[in-house]
């Protein structure tokens, strides 16, 4: 580990909380907080948790952000004119 | 002309029958498809040895699971966010899981075990301008790396060693140690703790720590 990734990751240590959500229950809520995100809205309660987890786990951070970027960039398509992407719109 | 439904509709004709349900399935598993064919160009790295015919028909493979299992999950999906988003978090963690652990494929546990590198640490050799901010991360590397020996049980120094100093992908460890992710997390947590209790111990707290290290960015 060079000191740029010791930095970053000592800085995670100090920011550890006594009870943090599990990765199956950051899952559970990913896709609400991807949604809300995007519309602009503010995290609250277990969302909160969920950017917490997201700061320290890797493997869930990886899937939020493509979560993300796919959702931007089926939206995008979806704004395109022809397109025939069969999406949601609850 | 683009086909759109609402929650209601997805849930509605996803668990009617016949034509209606065939229909939406298919349309499910079409961007499932597209989900992970997402992942997979953005993971292409860990895909180097497949050809472009062979990861289409692995974002399919990828799809049809994470078709499954979002029918499996259907009664719990609340509406708390949009059902495609929703379903497209499954194809996503299928064909990430799947890439990960290609890219690791030829790597066992035990080779990883056998690496002399345990806890190596390579701090920059810094000019004597430096020199308290050195001597101030060389005295919190030591206070970490007694915590690692002394504090951490045997599982919790694996994981950590693995996952945070080797870089191996969390699902590549979790199926190396037959674990879950949850389970290997925990593990994590649990190290990162009594790390940090240790570094308060001796007075640190996170505000210490970020400055001793905002210097040195």
């Amino acid at each position: 580990m060079d000191e740029s990734k010791f930095t970053q990751w000592i800085q995670k240590v100090m920011a550890t909380e006594e009870e943090e959500i599990s990765c199956s229950e950051c899952f559970d809520l990913v896709s609400e907080y991807v949604d809300t995100e995007l519309a602009g809205g503010e995290f609250s309660g277990a969302l909160r948790q969920v950017g917490h987890h997201l700061n320290q786990c890797r493997a869930c951070r990886d899937e939020y952000e493509l979560l993300r970027d796919f959702v931007i960039a089926e939206e995008n398509a979806h704004d395109s004119p022809g397109n025939d992407s069969p999406g949601s719109n609850p | 002309m683009a086909i759109l439904r609402t929650n209601q509709v997805w849930l509605q004709e996803l668990r009617s029958s016949g034509e209606v349900r065939n229909a939406a399935i298919e349309d499910l598993r079409g961007l499932l498809i597209r989900a992970a064919s997402f992942t997979f160009q953005r993971t292409l790295g860990d895909l180097a040895n497949y050809s472009p015919e062979e990861i289409h028909q692995l974002a399919e493979d990828c799809a049809q699971d994470a078709l499954i299992a979002v029918l499996e999950n259907l009664p719990s999906f609340r509406g708390d966010s949009k059902f495609t988003t929703w379903a497209y978090k499954f194809a996503i963690n299928i064909s990430l899981t799947m890439a990960r652990r290609e890219r690791w494929r030829e790597i066992s546990l035990d080779q990883m075990e056998d690496r002399a590198s345990e806890f190596g640490l390579l701090f920059a050799d810094k000019s004597t301008a430096d020199l308290d901010r050195t001597i101030l991360h060389g005295e919190i590397w030591e206070i970490i790396a007694e915590a690692i020996r002394s504090e951490l049980t045997e599982k919790q120094r694996l994981v950590l060693k693995l996952v945070i100093f080797d870089e191996v992908p969390m699902d590549v460890v979790v199926q190396w140690m037959n674990s879950n992710r949850n389970a290997v997390y925990k593990l994590l947590h649990d190290a990162r703790r009594k790390l940090k209790h240790k570094m308060e111990s001796h007075g640190f707290g996170i505000d210490e720590i970020i400055d001793a290290f905002r210097a040195s960015e």
